[in-house]
């Protein structure tokens, strides 16, 4: 089982800002991820982790390096790593049921089997009483449903999610959290999961990559020995989770007295 | 080629030479009737600018077109801040500039002309009328935009509501006033252009259609040539003035287009 | 309940001073022209101005002439619509276009397209291609710039998100890119309407032998003032009735997306 899925390897970045020169934007990165992996890339704002995220969706090209998805190496986007991005996404002109038949039209899909596709994961996502309405008219937590609901649709084998919460308010937040563990447990998809916040990449993940600043190298991966299916409640009062948090959180102080 | 188009100029310059390639190979491989190849309008230029007589009809036109220019940024400038400033003013003035707006505005030459006799008066009018509109808007759009905060701070300060408009409105809304007079010149400009051609009386309708009455083709051609030089350096003059003043806004990208 | 009635009262109030300066226009024209301060040659009441475009509009000639401006109107909005689309996302997807084209339009757009009609009655001839030539120089570049800017300033994540469902680049570029640029498409094609409705009269008032353009030129060749308000007036409503519609169409097609002021 353990084969490894996601092969990154010595992937950086380098953009030529024409007025100040190159800018290094992701340092050299190099990480395996295996099938089933729930993953989360941790680190300050700016530090390159969305980078890397779009290097491995095949969004943006590497400098250097490769990235290797069982086995093929990336050169553009694919339906087997689907994404969910902060700022939702979503086709503004479509509706919420036509924003998730998307994918399964581009499939090849008929229309009635899309359709009935984007039912089953509207269920999934508790929209089923939405599918009409337009992005515009849902709350925040309500447009990352649909946006998960959209990737999910055609079946990518891995999802690369580039802080998907980071927009939402607190409440929101953790109920989404809860819900994306509940949908992860039940066909344990390969996730890459880009987040600044602690305690969700501990509450969250098996592993969690901790990158320093600009340009961001990996500093540090913490295995979370964490039994599931997880309940926060339950959590905050285990020691092991609190020990992952304290631990990270101190790892991260420490890079800011660095630069300081 | 990237760093050749890099040195300010050289693509414009480029696309000078492509225009007259494509006109070239127009004229003598697709054999257009009615185009000559452009080296005999070139040659053309060179006369019409020596030229006495018709060297004061251009330089009477473009005194007419500064004329009208000013008196409309002088008018519409103040109008258009208060209407920003003012829900009743804006209320008061919108429809019946929602109404102007589709006349054409040098179609009204020969009424105008009718009232006023052939003289200045008339063609300035015009100009007049063609720049004042979209001036109004982008001030009006500009005021607008204004941010109330900055006003109170003002008003804390101890500025009266002339004093506001004048010092904090006014500079404020500058960028998009600037947007508005570039479009305006070069609506000047084709208003002049527009009116004189309609009136055939002086200026450089007057030259256009005595070549074209006496077949003078390649004189016709170096006229146009002759405005659309005018034409751009109005726009990229006032892209000028506009970085040098205001050096502090982001850049405005706008559709420096319209018509009389 | 007060806080509603308030609303109402301003937005009475505001429409009222709106229809003011209107009001205040044609009360002076006619007060000017009924009392005898210019004489009906220079400046006809309204009252038979309007009447006699109602008896026009019932005339087959004026509508001929009517028809044959419309028809150089819509055939060059058309195709301006169309090139100015087609390229523009053309540059938007592909850079070497783009930068082939952006010096192109910065010398091009502000040049005063009417003095090209000349150039363009000499290679088109008096009839209908060569005032649809001009219009279609005219409206082409809103519509160019606007469609450009618009595809441009797409967010990119829309079209990742397409293509990692697997719609290949052109795919994304005729269905994503150009459905989102959708608002700045319509507000440069609006715009381009409007120009083009005032550049066909425009052109046929310098050199023509039909159209409304041609209307108002014939009477002020034969002191017929009555006859020169007609056709500007016509033009005018044209043009409102134009925008009004697109304003319609755009409200239909934009369902979805965030409102614009």
């Amino acid at each position: 089982m353990a084969t490894d899925m996601i092969k990154i390897a010595g992937v950086s970045k380098v953009y030529d800002t024409t007025q100040r020169g190159r800018h290094v934007a992701l340092g050299d990165i190099s990480i395996d991820i295996a099938e089933g992996q729930f993953v989360s890339i941790l680190g300050p704002s700016g530090c390159g982790k969305s980078t890397l995220l779009y290097i491995l969706g095949g969004f943006v090209e590497a400098t250097t390096g490769q990235v290797l998805v069982n086995g093929q190496k990336v050169t553009g986007p694919g339906p087997d790593r689907g994404p969910v991005f902060q700022e939702f996404a979503l086709f503004p002109w479509k509706t919420v049921l036509g924003n998730v038949m998307y994918g399964p039209l581009q499939q090849g899909l008929s229309k009635e089997a899309a359709t009935a596709r984007a039912r089953e994961l509207l269920v999934l996502v508790h929209l089923q009483n939405y599918e009409g309405f337009y992005p515009k008219e849902l709350s925040g937590g309500m447009k990352q449903r649909v946006a998960l609901a959209r990737t999910l649709a055609y079946g990518p084998k891995i999802l690369l999610m580039d802080e998907p919460f980071g927009a939402l308010d607190a409440y929101t937040r953790t109920r989404l959290q809860n819900e994306l563990l509940d949908i992860w447990g039940r066909d344990r998809k390969t996730v890459m999961f880009v987040t600044h916040s602690v305690e969700e990449a501990v509450f969250l993940s098996d592993r969690v990559f901790v990158m320093t600043k600009s340009p961001g190298h990996i500093r540090k991966v913490f295995d979370i020995d964490l039994p599931r299916p997880r309940v926060r409640a339950e959590l905050l009062l285990d020691r092991r989770y609190q020990d992952y948090v304290i631990a990270i959180e101190r790892l991260m102080d420490e890079q800011i007295e660095e630069i300081a | 080629m990237a760093r050749l188009n890099a040195i300010p100029g050289v693509p414009v310059l480029i696309a000078c030479l492509a225009i007259l390639l494509i006109w070239d190979l127009l004229s003598r491989v697709v054999m257009v009737s009615g185009l000559p190849p452009p080296w005999g309008a070139l040659q053309e230029v060179p006369v019409i600018l020596t030229d006495k007589e018709s060297l004061v009809n251009i330089l009477a036109s473009l005194r007419r077109m500064s004329i009208g220019f000013s008196l409309a940024v002088a008018f519409a400038v103040p109008v258009g801040l208060l209407m920003g400033r003012s829900r009743l003013v804006a209320a008061f003035f919108n429809p019946l500039f929602m109404i102007i707006y589709p006349v054409p505005k040098a179609a009204l030459m020969p009424i105008i002309m009718l009232w006023l006799g052939v003289g200045e008066m008339s063609k300035i009018l015009v100009i007049f009328l063609g720049v004042s509109l979209p001036v109004i808007y982008h001030s009006y759009q500009g005021s607008k935009a204004v941010e109330e905060k900055m006003l109170w701070s003002a008003a804390a300060m101890g500025l009266g509501p002339m004093a506001r408009l004048l010092r904090v409105v006014f500079p404020a809304a500058l960028p998009e006033i600037m947007v508005g007079c570039r479009t305006g010149v070069v609506l000047a400009l084709i208003t002049m252009v527009t009116s004189e051609m309609i009136a055939r009386q002086t200026g450089i309708g007057n030259i256009f259609f005595n070549a074209l009455d006496m077949a003078q083709y390649d004189t016709v051609y170096a006229m146009i040539i002759v405005i659309g030089i005018l034409g751009f350096l109005c726009d990229w003059g006032f892209e000028a003035v506009r970085r040098m003043l205001l050096g502090w806004a982001a850049p405005v990208h706008d559709i420096a287009v319209g018509s009389a | 309940m007060s806080a509603l009635h308030a609303v109402w009262r301003r937005n009475i109030s505001e429409t009222l001073a709106g229809a003011l300066p209107i009001v205040l226009a044609l009360g002076i024209w006619y007060v000017i022209s009924a009392w005898n301060f210019a004489p009906a040659s220079l400046l006809p009441s309204p009252v038979t101005v309007f009447r006699r475009f109602l008896v026009l509009l019932g005339d087959p000639q004026f509508l001929q002439n009517a028809g044959a401006t419309l028809y150089r109107l819509f055939v060059g909005f058309g195709i301006a619509v169309m090139l100015g689309i087609g390229i523009g996302i053309l540059a938007a997807g592909n850079r070497t276009v783009a930068a082939l084209m952006q010096p192109v339009i910065r010398v091009l757009a502000p040049v005063p397209k009417i003095a090209l009609y000349p150039a363009l009655v000499l290679m088109f001839g008096f009839d209908h291609s060569s005032k649809i030539a001009l219009v279609v120089a005219d409206a082409l570049f809103p519509i160019l710039l606007a469609t450009y800017q618009g595809a441009v300033a797409v967010d990119p994540k829309l079209v990742w998100s397409a293509r990692a469902a697997g719609a290949s680049q052109t795919r994304c570029l005729f269905t994503i890119v150009l459905t989102a640029a959708l608002p700045s498409i319509l507000t440069g094609a609006r715009i381009g309407l409007i120009i083009a409705c005032i550049v066909v009269f425009l052109a046929e008032m310098i050199l023509s032998t039909d159209g409304l353009g041609q209307l108002l030129v014939r009477a002020a060749r034969n002191f017929q003032t009555v006859d020169m308000f007609v056709p500007i007036i016509a033009i005018s409503m044209l043009g409102l009735l134009l925008n009004a519609a697109f304003n319609m169409l755009s409200k239909r097609l934009l369902v979805g997306f965030p409102s614009q002021n």
